[in-house]
């Protein structure tokens, strides 16, 4: 049961994303704008010789402000051959979960509720852990 | 499925594919013994492989078939037309078991034995394959008659020295690869900014060269023969000419042009649904075709080409074409186009019917084609690779298909253009022309809300860039500004992109983009600049179906009636420029030598007298007084008079142009010879005998003669002032103890105050009053004078 998750700051919430789906933890430097994407894309950076998809996880969770971060942390992720750049608050370690995720009564509260798999104990105390495929594809975009 | 199976099911199919042509040529000529080589060959192979497997059917089919191509190989056996058939019956159940290995299916059915007693010699004929080899009727026979045959004639599948490679290993190579040249970029940067070393340069120089041998091959890795696609067509041509009763030859050409495997994969299915349809509807009967004095034999061509990143793929049959008559009436009545509508129709209008959806012209629906889905998918899928598609057909002679497609599916050649301060790539196989929005060959007009540009007589419709990725609002669009793409679409519908600027040509990578991109359908695809930086590529087909530019044939370019007046008027060709006022003028283009831009240092404004610096030569400026001048660079019209040149600044320099209409003079502002209309706007036009008398004069002005003018009097001041400083003098000031010459007006009585050499007396009224003066808008008598005090003096 004790995976492996990357802890990050979401919209100023603990939140997690499964480590083994995270390539890497990059600093963006330059994002071309895509005119004509919702907002939560940002547009696209370069890794290398290849684009990545920046997403607003804020943005992305339907909550109404953007992201804000001075490093402009973000998790690299591969969905279904495609490269995003997952933007976040803070991305702090990677840290173990000490139980399964859980639902909590009462809910995360709107965009939160739609995004979490659930509710999972670290080191940190409870995080949620999002759902990155739900994430990207902006199906939570379209609920909220 | 393990790799070992896999390995079997791929092998398989590839001599499957390779052993295709072979087997129609043996057909042909059943006592060649090579051909019987190459078969025995592959079902040998298969049966050995079938040995490390669990396949018994597969073994005993292929076992069957090898024993009784070896008694024909021993010469214990004459191979018939009756063997051919039973041979590839078995093939045929080979492909399909391999199929459903694949798909890790049992296959079903049975039939086996059947297929098995058919080799037996004197077997009768009862074979039942699903292509339906039936008995060899006629046409089999007088097609080994005629052994002429292409297919006989096609030369022998070779061993092919090669490995297999997974693909995405291929695809991880090319991307290191593409790595590593944007690393070479960088470091070329850096060098760059470094400053020349020598020791450094010449090995990175060599290091570069070998970057991009690698990359051409690494891109040739990923290329096949067409004789891959080409090998599987002879077999599927025979299978359908028999069940259609048609008699039918293939011919190749340009079979070692090499294509994007991907692409070869994706033109399969398109090009086969061609093959059908010229055999169903092209290709006549045998009867027919000798009624019509033809070979009774149909001939199915195809000749591939490369040229440049692009293939052109002909495929030619010699059938009755397409008849536009029965076309033009399917498309009346399956209420596609009226009847008025069609007739407005170009003989090649009428010819692309076929590629819209619901239309097939064949009489009765057979089970090879005219089921509706016809060319229109064709062509949508030839079109989704980046490719187009046309036709072309004679009554009587025959149909062309010419197919053009990009060589990879990754790499494109693009137009890079920039809106609202991003780069966008365009492919540029839709560009058919780029011009400028304040060319004089473009007007705009208005329709509702539709933009509309007349170019070249066609009048289409215009869609901003910025508009349509939603970075400007129509409202702030200034269309004069902007540059003008004009768009082809391979439906020959025609409309005018407009985009601030327009970079280069570029070759570029075009990789996937995120299904959430996608869906605005704006982007065909994302690219890496050289510097690194993602650019998107525009997807124009998409656009222009969202906005409404495509309909068929009912959309394209209106023509507009010619305007005579203005082909019989002379041009002059002049120049656009804004001045520093931001005004548009025009100049005269023989004026003009050249335009420099020079550092706003290098000029030097002191009161009256301005000069320009350029490459250490002072010139006199002009057109500075306009306006101010700008931060840091400064665009400069040096023009000439053939032995003076002067520099005129001007903010921007914006195109050439003629003038064709006529230049109305103006009284009111001496520097212009007039306005005329350019593009449907007024634009004056700069007098450049204006701009030279004045400054000159200027630069002069120590030699200058003086001329003393009645200072009381608003006349001499606003007329005669500009009139006598152009003539080359200077007026006198008050203090000036002695002028060259005084101008005094008649009706004065006397002299303007202070000394004179020279006195012109100007009388009011036009008659000669005989007393020497001259009447005061005498221009030329007044000029005369002008000039001969001055040239008597300067002498």
């Amino acid at each position: 049961m004790n995976e492996l998750l990357l802890m990050c700051t979401i919209a100023g919430r603990r939140a997690a994303i499964h480590a083994v789906q995270v390539q890497s933890v990059i600093e963006i430097e330059n994002i071309t704008p895509i005119p004509g994407t919702p907002d939560f894309i940002l547009g696209l950076t370069a890794l290398r010789s290849q684009a990545l998809t920046v997403i607003d996880c804020s943005l992305a969770l339907g909550l109404d402000m953007a992201c804000e971060s001075a490093e402009q942390r973000a998790a690299v992720v591969e969905i279904e051959g495609h490269l995003y750049a997952l933007l976040v608050e803070e991305a702090h370690d990677v840290g173990e979960a000490h139980s399964a995720p859980v639902e909590v009564p009462g809910g995360f509260g709107d965009g939160w509720q739609r995004a979490a798999r659930g509710m999972v104990e670290t080191d940190g105390g409870p995080t949620l852990l999002v759902d990155i495929e739900q994430l990207v594809s902006g199906g939570l975009r379209e609920a909220a | 499925m393990d790799e070992l199976l896999a390995d079997f099911v791929a092998e398989t199919r590839e001599m499957l594919e390779q052993s295709g042509s072979e087997l129609v040529a043996w057909e042909a000529d059943p006592s060649d013994k090579g051909r019987i080589d190459t078969i025995f060959r592959f079902v040998h192979t298969v049966k050995g492989n079938c040995g490390f497997f669990d396949f018994p059917r597969l073994e005993k089919l292929s076992h069957a078939a090898e024993d009784a191509l070896a008694e024909c190989r021993a010469g214990r056996r004459e191979p018939d037309s009756a063997l051919v058939t039973a041979v590839l019956a078995v093939i045929d159940r080979i492909s399909e078991m391999t199929d459903c290995i694949e798909a890790g299916e049992d296959f079903p059915g049975s039939g086996d034995d059947d297929l098995i007693a058919a080799l037996e010699p004197g077997a009768e004929v009862v074979v039942q394959s699903d292509l339906e080899v039936s008995e060899e009727d006629d046409a089999g026979r007088s097609e080994k008659e005629n052994g002429d045959s292409a297919a006989a004639k096609s030369p022998r599948q070779t061993v092919q020295r090669s490995i297999r490679l997974p693909v995405d290993l291929l695809d991880e190579v090319m991307k290191g690869v593409s790595d590593m040249v944007l690393a070479r970029n960088d470091l070329a940067r850096r060098l760059r900014e470094a400053g020349e070393q020598p020791t450094i340069d010449g090995p990175f120089e060599r290091l570069s060269a070998i970057l991009a041998d690698v990359r051409t091959s690494i891109t040739r890795m990923r290329m096949q023969r067409l004789e891959h696609l080409f090998s599987s067509l002879p077999r599927l041509v025979r299978d359908l000419s028999n069940e259609l009763g048609k008699q039918v030859m293939v011919d190749f050409e340009g079979g070692e042009v090499e294509l994007d495997r991907e692409m070869i994969e994706m033109v399969r299915d398109p090009l086969t649904h061609i093959i059908r349809n010229a055999i169903d509807h092209g290709i006549e009967t045998p009867a027919t075709r000798l009624k019509a004095n033809k070979r009774e034999i149909g001939l199915l061509k195809f000749a591939a080409r490369q040229s440049g990143n692009q293939i052109s793929l002909v495929i030619t049959d010699d059938g009755g074409g397409i008849n536009l008559d029965k076309l033009t009436a399917k498309a009346i009545s399956a209420g596609l186009y009226s009847k008025s509508e069609i007739e407005k129709m170009s003989e090649k209008q009428k010819q692309n019917l076929i590629f819209e959806p619901g239309l097939s012209t064949a009489e009765a629906v057979s089970s090879v084609s005219g089921r509706g889905v016809g060319m229109d998918v064709v062509r949508a899928n030839i079109e989704r690779v980046g490719g187009s598609i046309e036709v072309s057909s004679k009554p009587g002679e025959g149909t062309s298909f010419h197919l053009q497609l990009p060589l990879t599916l990754s790499i494109i050649a693009a137009l890079t253009v920039g809106s609202g301060n991003q780069h966008y790539a365009i492919p540029r196989s839709y560009v058919e022309e780029i011009v400028f929005g304040n060319s004089s060959h473009v007007e705009f007009a208005q329709a509702g809300d539709r933009r509309l540009v007349t170019f070249r007589d066609k009048r289409v419709p215009c869609l901003s860039l910025g508009e349509v990725l939603g970075t400007e609002t129509g409202k702030e669009c200034i269309w004069e500004e902007k540059t003008l793409i004009l768009v082809r679409l391979a439906s020959d519908d025609v409309f005018a992109l407009a985009v601030d600027r327009v970079f280069d040509h570029e070759d570029v990578v075009v990789k996937p983009i995120a299904p959430a991109i996608m869906d605005t359908r704006l982007y065909a695809g994302t690219t890496l600049l050289d510097d690194g930086r993602p650019m998107m590529l525009i997807d124009l087909p998409s656009i222009a179906q969202m906005r409404g530019m495509t309909g068929g044939v009912r959309t394209k370019a209106t023509e507009v009636e010619k305007d005579e007046r203005s082909e019989r008027s002379r041009a002059v060709p002049v120049m656009m420029f804004a001045g520093l006022d931001g005004r548009h003028r025009a100049v005269r283009l023989e004026l003009v030598r050249r335009i420099d831009t020079i550092s706003v240092d290098a000029i030097d404004i002191e009161g009256d007298r301005s000069q320009a610096v350029i490459d250490g030569e002072i010139l006199t400026l002009a057109g500075h007084d306009l306006g101010p001048l700008p931060e840091e660079k400064i665009r400069l019209l040096r023009l000439s008079d053939g032995d003076h040149e002067l520099v005129y600044a001007v903010r921007e320099v914006l195109d050439a142009a003629d003038i064709t209409d006529d230049v109305v003079p103006s009284e009111a502002d001496k520097s212009i010879e007039g306005v005329t209309l350019i593009g449907g706007k007024p634009i004056p036009l700069l007098d450049g005998h204006a701009v030279f008398a004045r400054y000159r004069t200027a630069r002069k002005r120590q030699q200058a003669l003086t001329c003393r003018i009645p200072g009381d009097s608003e006349w001499a001041k606003t007329i005669l002032e500009p009139l006598v400083e152009a003539a080359g003098y200077r007026i006198a000031e008050d203090d000036d103890t002695e002028a060259d010459l005084a101008i005094a007006l008649a009706e004065d009585g006397d002299a303007p105050k202070g000394e004179a050499r020279e006195t012109i007396r100007l009388r009011p009224d036009p008659e000669d009053a005989g007393d020497d003066t001259i009447y005061r808008y005498d221009r030329d008598g007044l000029l005369a004078a002008l000039r001969r005090i001055r040239t008597g003096r300067a002498a």
